[in-house]
C-alpha cells in the first residue's frame, strides 16, 4: 500500500496552490459572485496555458494525459481557494462524458477547443423536481428527420448561460423501467430556441433555468447510444459527486487551518481562546473530520482512476464530507464568534458553499440510499 | 399545578390577535425578533415605526411600566402574552429583548428620577428607537475588557474609543453605553453606563454587512463625544453590578428565538403537505416525517421551558438558570430548524432574495425561490444565534457554575 502523492501531485497541488493564492484573491471571488459570467477570461486562459483545462484528456486533443487522481488533487487547491467558473462544468460534467463516450469526430471537434480554454461545456440533467433518479427525466427529445426535437425545462443546471455545448439528458422513448429510453444529446450553446435565466444562488455560483423550445440537433451530436444514457449518466453523477468532494475538501482544510490561527490570536479572559478545553476540543473534532475524510477522498478518486467499481466509495466520501464541510464551517463560526458573521471575513465565503457543495450530486440523503443498495439492503 | 391560562389571559390574548389582524398586511411573512430586517430594510422599519406608535397609542408600549410615566401598570403576564403573539406573527414594532427589556426596564430599576421622565415617556408614546452599546473588537465574550474611555471634565463625560457589531445603532435615538470610567481598576470594576444621545457630535458610524446579506449592525466611533453626567446610569464604577441585575431579569431572548422558529417549523410541515415530488407528498416520506417529528419535540420541550421561565419571572423566582438553558436551547434548536429546513427544501433551498420572503423578489432570478427564500435566509442569520447577546459557551460556563462545579483555575502568569 502506498498512500504518498507521486512527485508529479506533489508539483501539481504546490504550483495550484501558489497560483491561485496569487491570482485568485478573495476580492475577486466576491466580485464573481456578483458578476453575470461568474469567471474571468484572463484567468481562465492562464489555467488552460497551464494545461489545468486539459489535464484528463489524451494529448492527442492537447490534454495532458493525466489521471482522475491527479484532476482531485488539483480540485482541492481549487476548493482551497473557492476558485469560481466553469471549470467543473466543463471538465468533469462536459468534456469528461465526451473523452469517455463520444465518436471520434466528436472528440476532435470539441476536445482541442476545451483543451485551449476556448470552450464551456455543462450538463443539464435535472429539471424542476430536483432530483438525480431516472424517473425526473421527463424533458422530450422526438425525431425529426436527421435530427431530434427538445422541449423543457432543465433546473439547476451550472454555466448554461455561457456554455458552448450543453449535454442534454432527453426521454427518447418510453418504457415501464425509466431507466430506459434516456438520450444524452451535445447541444450546441447558440441553438435557436434556448433560453436561460440566472438564478439567485446562496454561493453565487451560476445556476440557470435551461429552456429548450423545440431546439434541433443532429442525431450526430448524440452521445454514446440512444435510450440508452442512464448507465452513463450514473458514472457521470459520479464523476461529479468526486469532483465536488474534493473542492470540499480543499476548502474544509483550509477552513480548519483558518480556525486553528484565529483560536491563537484572538485573546479575550485575558488568554487566547485556543487555550479553553472547549474550543481545543472543537477544534479536534474538526481536525478529524477533516483529516479522516482525506484518505477516503484519495482511495475513491484512486479507484476511479484505476478503473476499479467504485460506486459505494464514491458515494461514502461524498456522503460524508457533505456532512463534515457543513459542520466545520458552523462550528468555524461559532469559534470566530460575531467577526466571522461578517461580510468581510471570508469564512462566510466557505460556509456558503458548504451549503452548495452539499446539493451538488447529491445530499447525504442521495449518497447514503446509494450506500444502502451497495451494503444489500 | 395547572398549565391553562385563565379566561382574562385568554381574553388579552385575543385583543392581541385581532390588533395583529387588522393592523399587519394578511400576507405579513414576519420579521425576526432579532431586529436585522427592521434595521437593515427601510421599508420594513416604517412599517415597524407606524407598528410602534400603533402599540403606543393602545398603551402596549411599556405595559407593565408606572403610570407616573405614561405606562399603564399593567401585570407582568399581559406583557408576556403580547410578546408571545407579536413574536409568533413575526410583528416588528416592539422590540421587546432591547427596547422594553434593555433600555426602559433597565432604567426603571437604575434610573434617577429624572433620567425617568427623560425617557420613558417618550419611549411610552413610541417616539424613540433604542439600541445596547457593549460590544468592542476587543471585548466580545469578555465584555469586562471594554475600553470606551469616559473621562469626567465638568460637567460632561468626553467619550473617546470604538464599539462594533451594534444592532440597530443606525436607528436609535439613544442607548445605554457601556464606558470604562477607571482605566486603573481591575476589569469589571472600573466600567459605567452612560445613556447616550446618537446624534451626539463626535459619533459616527460605519454599516457591516452580515452574511445573510442584511446591513443591520455597525462600528461605532466615539471622538471626544460629550455626555453629561445627569446620564450616568446607577454609580460611577457601578455598571457591572447593572449588568448583573439586568442579567438577573433577562427573560426575553431565548424565548422569542423559540416562539419566532415555531412560525418556521409551522411553513414546513405545510411546505410538506402541499409539495409533491414525482407524485408523493414530502410529508408522507418517511425521512421527513422523522426528522420534522424530531425537531418538532426539541422545539416543544424548549417551549414548555419557556414557559417555567416565565413563570418563575411572575412569581419572583431565580431566572437565572433557566434563562441561560433557554438561551442554549433557543441557539441551538433555531439552527436545527434552519437547517432541516434546508434539506427539506433540497437544491430549492439555494435560492431567494436577500432576508427572504420580502417584497424584494426579482422575477427572474428569484423566481424558482421556494417560501420566499425563507429557509436560505434562516440558514444563514441562525448562525448568530449562538454568539449574539451572549455565546452558548458563555452561557454553559455560567450554568456550569450554577450547579456549583469548581471553577477552572486560571493559567498562572509567566513569571
Amino acid at each position: 500500500m502506498d498512500l504518498s502523492y507521486s512527485e508529479e501531485q506533489e508539483m501539481l497541488w504546490k504550483s495550484a496552490r501558489d497560483f491561485l493564492a496569487n491570482k485568485v484573491p478573495k476580492t475577486m471571488v466576491r466580485e464573481m459572485e456578483e458578476d453575470e459570467k461568474g469567471y474571468v477570461p484572463e484567468v481562465w486562459k492562464e489555467m488552460a496555458d497551464l494545461g489545468w483545462i486539459g489535464l484528463p484528456f489524451a494529448e492527442k486533443y492537447g490534454g495532458g494525459g493525466f489521471s482522475f487522481l491527479d484532476l482531485v488533487v488539483l480540485l482541492e487547491e481549487m476548493g482551497r481557494a473557492c476558485l469560481p467558473g466553469p471549470f467543473l462544468s466543463t471538465v468533469v460534467l462536459g468534456a469528461m462524458p465526451i473523452a469517455e463516450w463520444g465518436t471520434e469526430e466528436q472528440k476532435q471537434s470539441i476536445l482541442p477547443k476545451v483543451c485551449k480554454g476556448d470552450a464551456i461545456l455543462t450538463l443539464a440533467l435535472t429539471e424542476p423536481s430536483a432530483r438525480y433518479d431516472a424517473a425526473s427525466v421527463q424533458v422530450k427529445a422526438t425525431p425529426q428527420g436527421d435530427d431530434y426535437v427538445i422541449s423543457g425545462t432543465k433546473l439547476f443546471v451550472h454555466d448554461a448561460h455561457i456554455a458552448d455545448y450543453v449535454i442534454v439528458a432527453a426521454r427518447t422513448s418510453e418504457s415501464a423501467n425509466p431507466e430506459d429510453g434516456i438520450t444524452l444529446f451535445i447541444v450546441d450553446g447558440k441553438s435557436p430556441g434556448i433560453s436561460t435565466v440566472l438564478l439567485r444562488t446562496i454561493a453565487g455560483d451560476k445556476q440557470c433555468e435551461f429552456t429548450l423550445d423545440n431546439v434541433k440537433v443532429p442525431k450526430a451530436n448524440i452521445l454514446g447510444q440512444p435510450n440508452q444514457a442512464w448507465d452513463m449518466v450514473k458514472k457521470i453523477i459520479e464523476w461529479a459527486s468526486m469532483a465536488k468532494a474534493a473542492e470540499m475538501m480543499g476548502g474544509a482544510q483550509q477552513v480548519l487551518e483558518m480556525t486553528i490561527d484565529y483560536a491563537k490570536e484572538r485573546v479575550q479572559f485575558d488568554r487566547p481562546i485556543g487555550s479553553f478545553q472547549i474550543i481545543q476540543h472543537y477544534l479536534a473534532d474538526m481536525s478529524i473530520d477533516v483529516d479522516s475524510s482525506r484518505v477516503s477522498l484519495h482511495k475513491a478518486a484512486w479507484m476511479l482512476s484505476e478503473g476499479i467499481p467504485c460506486t459505494k466509495e464514491v458515494s461514502v466520501i461524498k456522503g460524508w464530507l457533505n456532512e463534515v464541510y457543513r459542520r466545520a464551517t458552523a462550528q468555524s463560526h461559532q469559534i470566530h464568534g460575531a467577526i466571522g458573521f461578517t461580510k468581510d471575513h471570508d469564512l462566510e465565503l466557505y460556509f456558503r458553499r458548504a451549503k452548495a457543495a452539499e446539493l451538488f450530486y447529491g445530499d447525504a440523503d442521495f449518497h447514503r440510499e446509494i450506500v444502502a443498495q451497495q451494503l444489500g439492503l | 399545578m395547572d398549565f391553562r391560562f385563565t379566561q382574562e389571559e385568554e381574553g388579552f390574548r385575543q385583543e392581541v390577535r385581532e390588533f395583529l389582524d387588522k393592523e399587519l398586511p394578511s400576507d405579513w411573512p414576519g420579521v425576526d425578533p432579532d431586529m436585522y430586517h427592521e434595521d437593515a430594510f427601510d421599508d420594513i422599519h416604517e412599517v415597524s415605526r407606524e407598528m410602534q406608535r400603533k402599540l403606543a397609542a393602545k398603551g402596549w408600549l411599556g405595559l407593565t411600566w408606572p403610570k407616573e410615566y405614561g405606562g399603564q401598570a399593567q401585570p407582568l403576564w399581559k406583557q408576556i402574552i403580547l410578546e408571545q403573539e407579536m413574536t409568533y406573527r413575526g410583528a416588528p414594532g416592539l422590540d421587546a429583548y432591547e427596547f422594553i427589556g434593555g433600555m426602559g426596564d433597565l432604567l426603571l430599576q437604575f434610573g434617577t428620577e429624572e433620567q425617568k421622565q427623560r425617557y420613558i415617556p417618550r419611549m411610552v408614546r413610541g417616539e424613540a428607537k433604542g439600541a445596547t452599546g457593549m460590544s468592542e473588537p476587543n471585548a466580545g465574550s469578555d465584555l469586562a475588557s471594554l475600553q470606551l474611555k469616559a473621562e469626567l471634565q465638568g460637567d460632561y463625560f468626553i467619550l473617546n474609543g470604538q464599539k462594533t457589531w451594534q444592532s440597530a445603532a443606525h436607528r436609535a435615538d439613544f442607548a445605554p453605553v457601556y464606558v470604562r470610567t477607571d482605566p486603573e481598576a481591575y476589569k469589571h470594576r472600573g466600567i459605567s453606563i452612560l445613556i447616550v444621545e446618537y446624534n451626539t457630535p463626535g459619533i459616527t458610524m460605519r454599516r457591516l454587512e452580515m452574511m445573510s446579506g442584511l446591513g443591520a449592525f455597525n462600528e461605532m466611533f466615539f471622538d471626544n463625544v460629550k455626555v453629561p453626567k445627569e446620564n450616568l446610569l446607577g454609580e460611577i464604577n457601578g455598571g457591572w453590578k447593572i449588568t448583573m441585575a439586568a442579567l438577573s431579569h433577562e427573560r426575553s431572548y431565548g424565548i422569542m428565538l423559540l416562539i419566532n422558529i415555531n412560525r418556521d417549523l409551522d411553513l414546513l410541515v405545510q411546505y410538506c403537505k402541499e409539495t409533491h415530488v414525482n407524485g408523493k407528498p414530502l410529508a408522507k416520506n418517511p425521512l421527513i416525517r422523522n426528522r420534522l417529528a424530531e425537531v418538532a419535540i426539541q422545539l416543544e420541550v424548549a417551549r414548555n421551558l419557556g414557559y417555567r421561565l416565565n413563570y418563575l419571572a411572575l412569581t419572583g423566582g431565580d431566572v437565572v438558570a433557566t434563562a441561560n438553558h433557554i438561551k442554549v436551547l433557543g441557539g441551538v434548536v433555531t439552527q436545527r430548524v434552519a437547517q432541516l429546513g434546508m434539506q427539506i427544501l433540497g437544491l430549492y433551498s439555494q435560492l431567494g432574495p436577500v432576508g427572504g420572503n420580502w417584497r424584494q423578489m426579482d422575477e427572474k432570478k428569484d423566481k424558482w425561490a421556494r417560501l420566499g427564500g425563507r429557509m436560505k435566509h434562516l440558514y444563514l442569520s441562525t448562525v448568530c444565534n449562538t454568539i449574539a447577546a451572549g455565546t452558548t459557551e458563555v452561557a454553559r460556563n455560567a450554568i456550569a457554575m450554577g450547579l456549583g462545579l469548581p471553577r477552572e483555575p486560571k493559567p498562572q502568569p509567566k513569571k
